[in-house]
């Protein structure tokens, strides 16, 4: 059915303006589909705002729990989620504000834990340990040091974020 | 329904000559061995299968409710992750040296991966034409080589897993029933101002590491006797305080006990 | 009176060879129980489709009562256990049910390998086959978050680390599941239409692909 000098066929015409068109409805149907979806990547994380957790003077070379709030934002919920953090001035003069969370699973260390090691962290599920510092005491459960606070001084204040893995 | 020429037409719809399919049940006399039909000769036998099956399965659901434990609670960092059991293997593979820390990616990506894609493209990796499994060692090699280390993975998991752990983290407080905690009580305060709290929890739900505690048998004279001395995995010299402190929260805490006043 | 029904039907329609295909498909001696007892094996598969029937009837009417919220769905599962007539018999349907379907499958996909039945010219049929177990995993890895209890959370996040230790893609794998930064709100809306929608989907052009090519291509032969 070729014409003269022409190499498409009728039916090879319409077959890929079928094609053409086919493309363009499910083009148009699926990218708002796509954007949709993938929503959570194109959003810039958001770190969250430092909270001011306690003033500079009261921090000393001995660790202190402080508990602070925060606000979270989950999608269309917004909720406080109450923090803790152990916080002092390390031998230069330094803040440091660790993460209570014991690395091995998850539980709650404290500060002079355990009454015979008064200058560790210390952890009552699997006894992990933790200079002050936070560096894991080798032999003990725990394979990495607690996380650290993201901190800024400010106006007199402590103030801090998200805790930050140590490796 | 036939073509063009066969088509008899009929006003302005297609109705084709009366050629219908006669509906008549198939004759398997020629069939080798004892060939049946799939409806209804076989289908019966397979839904008599199903019933006993089904009995089976309904007893189950009746018996044993399934599981629901207390409302997820992110903020609870005492609590052990356990996946559903068939992939208590691959969780059981990453706590191994080879699988973890610099070589997590061999137990996460490179082990689960090669042995799905096998599993998908085994009709070209075992490509002779005989099926009998004695006639093909190597593919039947792999495969039990595969299911010996899902089953001992699998095995080892549950061995290593602390089920009365999962068990006591696992159970549900009703909501509205079980007592309200009186967190404002002077023992609450000695009990959240000492250790206790980090491992039994805000509400003395109790946790990973530790048991709940309302509705313990102790008296407060044993409760004062375990926060000083420990009991099991608890380790004694956890106590800092006054021993009027120690009698206030022991009594607090039995209070929340079996028959306590304040656990209704 | 039916009969005078089918006629009627079939004259215009003409739906007998639709199901007498069906119907007349011949079911060898050597994968019937009844001649053989060890071809119990054979019924693996039946016994899996049947539970995945199971499976989509009890989590149609769960999702009558089920809310996928952080705040209600709990608290919905906890109802609809509790409180609807026969709750906890259409709820244990779907938990326990997820159980039985992957053992059928593994006993199924075991009875396959082992009777060589994937070599030609069956190899797409056990292609087919092997995503379908993808699926069926997918989908119980997904409805365990659902319920949004303790073990729901802590096993997804899990998962999700899992997830975003898979390089160069793994961070945004992982965003992408749990729909933003936290496992919240967003992630269980995002499990709930994966499992409920988009998983079951798959499943259904999958399994429809399956029992074509078995019509197609018949039981393979004895040993």
């Amino acid at each position: 059915m070729a014409q003269n000098g022409s190499k498409v066929t009728r039916r090879q015409f319409l077959t890929y303006t079928l094609t053409g068109v086919g493309g363009f409805m499910a083009a148009t149907l699926i990218s708002p589909m796509v954007n949709f979806a993938i929503d959570p990547v194109l959003k810039k994380s958001d770190a969250g705002d430092k909270v001011k957790v306690i003033s500079l003077d009261d921090i000393t070379t001995e660790p202190q729990r402080v508990d602070f709030k925060k606000q979270t934002q989950d999608a269309w919920y917004e909720f406080e989620e109450t923090l803790s953090a152990w916080v002092f001035k390390n031998e230069s003069g330094e803040i440091v504000a660790l993460s209570p969370i014991c690395t091995h699973l998850g539980c709650q260390v404290a500060y002079g834990g355990d009454p015979t090691r008064p200058t560790e962290f210390f952890c009552p599920c699997h006894f992990g340990r933790y200079e002050k510092d936070g560096t894991n005491i080798p032999g003990t459960p725990p394979t990495s040091p607690l996380a650290r606070y993201e901190k800024e001084e400010k106006d007199g204040f402590l103030y801090l974020g998200s805790p930050v893995a140590q490796l | 329904m036939h073509r063009g020429k066969g088509m008899k037409f009929v006003t302005d719809s297609r109705v084709g000559i009366s050629n219908r399919k006669q509906n008549i049940a198939k004759d398997f006399s020629e069939y080798p061995g004892r060939t049946e039909a799939f409806w209804p000769n076989f289908l019966l036998k397979e839904w008599m299968v199903g019933s006993v099956f089904l009995i089976g399965f309904i007893a189950l659901t009746i018996v044993e409710a399934p599981p629901l434990q207390n409302i997820a609670d992110p903020t609870n960092t005492s609590y052990i992750p356990l996946p559903d059991w068939y992939f208590l293997f691959l969780y059981q593979l990453l706590k191994y040296q080879f699988a973890a820390g610099d070589w997590i990616l061999l137990g996460t990506v490179i082990l689960p991966g090669v042995a799905f894609t096998a599993l998908l493209i085994a009709p070209w990796l075992d490509q002779g034409l005989e099926r009998r499994p004695a006639k093909r060692p190597v593919a039947i090699s792999f495969m039990l080589l595969g299911i010996l280390s899902i089953f001992y993975l699998t095995w080892e998991s549950v061995q290593t897993t602390h089920w009365d752990q999962v068990h006591e983290q696992g159970i549900l407080q009703v909501p509205g029933e079980g007592p309200e905690i009186d967190t404002a009580a002077p023992g609450y305060e000695i009990y959240a101002a000492q250790s206790c709290v980090n491992c039994h929890g805000q509400n003395l739900e109790g946790g990973a590491a530790a048991p709940g505690l309302v509705g313990t048998a102790y008296t407060a004279e044993e409760i004062a006797d375990i926060a000083v001395n420990g009991i099991g995995t608890m380790p004694a010299g956890q106590w800092e305080g006054s021993d009027e402190d120690l009698q206030a929260m022991s009594e607090f805490i039995a209070s929340y006990g079996e028959g306590g006043e304040n656990n209704q | 009176m039916l009969q005078k029904i089918y006629d009627w039907v079939d004259e215009r329609v003409d739906i007998t060879p639709l199901w007498r295909d069906i119907a007349d498909h011949e079911v060898p001696e050597h994968v019937n129980p009844a001649h053989h007892f060890s071809a119990f094996v054979y019924c693996f598969g039946g016994l899996t489709f049947f539970t995945i029937v199971i499976q989509i009837l009890s989590g149609m009417f769960l999702t009558m009562y089920y809310v996928p919220d952080i705040i209600n769905a709990h608290a919905s599962v906890y109802y609809l256990q509790n409180e609807i007539a026969h709750g906890q018999i259409v709820r244990g349907m779907h938990h326990w049910g997820a159980s039985v379907a992957i053992v059928m499958l593994f006993l199924h996909t075991l009875r396959v390998f082992f009777t060589g039945s994937y070599k030609k010219p069956r190899e797409l049929n056990w292609v087919v086959g092997v995503l379908l177990f993808f699926v069926v995993l997918a989908l119980g890895l997904t409805g365990y978050l659902l319920p949004w209890d303790m073990k729901a959370l802590f096993a997804t996040k899990v998962t999700l680390q899992i997830a975003e230790s898979v390089p160069v893609i793994g961070g945004i794998a992982k965003t992408l599941l749990a729909g933003g930064e936290i496992v919240g709100a967003r992630t269980l809306t995002n499990f709930f239409a994966i499992h409920v929608f988009f998983l079951p989907a798959a499943l259904f052009g999958l399994l429809g692909a399956h029992f074509l090519m078995i019509r197609k291509q018949g039981i393979s032969g004895p040993l």
